[in-house]
């Protein structure tokens, strides 16, 4: 299972153009990794919340990877007026 | 996961409503469909933190990410979408078989790992379930220093959200 949502976020990363279908795709990633990790700590014997404790942590740090990949595509789009990444190869605004 | 155990029906529920609504999020002409697909899809992610006795955790996604990350999302495609929702699907020939054979042999590499390993794995939890007290000493008493790196880290990620959107206005 979290394979399968691991395969979607990279075919979704390594195929898309639109900028945000590819935040979509980093988010889906993070999360197969956040359900792994609570499911091997559920499966551990004995159970521990270290896992959960990471998936805290991971949860927070993707909402903010979300917040400045937004703000991000943002300025792009102002910079550039598209947010397809194959025309964001300018480096000089 | 020894495929010989019959699944249980929370199980198949919850993976078909995630992996179908993480495809539609990725495949949905409209984006904003796409963002609400990935809402879904993160539900069920959460169903499947509290089916594996991580109630706490299932909520905090709820509200992380249906709650925060989803609107963000949605209200940056208000601001954005113009003209970019209708010729985003063009021109992903070549590529999109290229992606697709990176991602199933990623994905069949990782399920013939689980197969190897399958018999070396305990086909049911232990019994003894998680207390969600045991979360909050945990996270302030084992790791605290990773707690208050993660504030400091989430303020100035916010500040430098803000003036990333701000700047030249």
């Amino acid at each position: 299972m979290s394979a399968a949502l691991l395969g979607i976020g990279i075919y979704g990363l390594s195929v898309k153009r639109n900028a945000i279908r590819i935040l979509f795709s980093v988010e889906l990633i993070v999360n197969a990794a956040n359900l792994n990790f609570i499911a091997f700590a559920r499966y551990m014997n004995p159970p521990h919340v270290s896992g959960q404790v990471i998936v805290f942590y991971s949860i927070a740090a993707a909402a903010m990877e979300a917040a400045v990949g937004l703000a991000l595509i943002l300025v792009a789009f102002r910079l550039n007026s598209s947010i397809d990444v194959r025309k964001l190869n300018k480096l000089k605004g | 996961m020894d495929l010989s155990v019959p699944p249980d029906i929370t199980f198949v529920v919850l993976t078909t409503i995630t992996l179908l609504a993480a495809i539609l999020a990725l495949q949905a002409k409209e984006l904003i469909y796409g963002a609400i697909s990935l809402g879904i899809s993160f539900i069920g992610i959460a169903g499947f933190f509290v089916s594996l006795d991580a109630p706490y955790l299932g909520m905090l996604q709820i509200a992380v990410y249906v709650g925060a990350v989803v609107v963000l999302i949605l209200f940056t495609i208000m601001l954005v979408r113009r003209e970019e929702a209708d010729k985003e699907e063009a021109g992903e020939g070549g590529e999109g078989a290229a992606g697709l054979w990176i991602a199933g042999l990623l994905a069949v590499s990782i399920a013939g790992v689980a197969a190897l390993a399958g018999p070396n794995l305990p086909i049911s939890p232990p019994a003894t379930n998680l207390p969600i007290s045991q979360l909050g000493p945990v996270l302030t008493g084992t790791y605290p220093v990773p707690l208050i790196i993660l504030a400091l880290l989430l303020s100035g990620a916010l500040l430098g959200a803000l003036v990333l959107a701000k700047i030249d206005r």
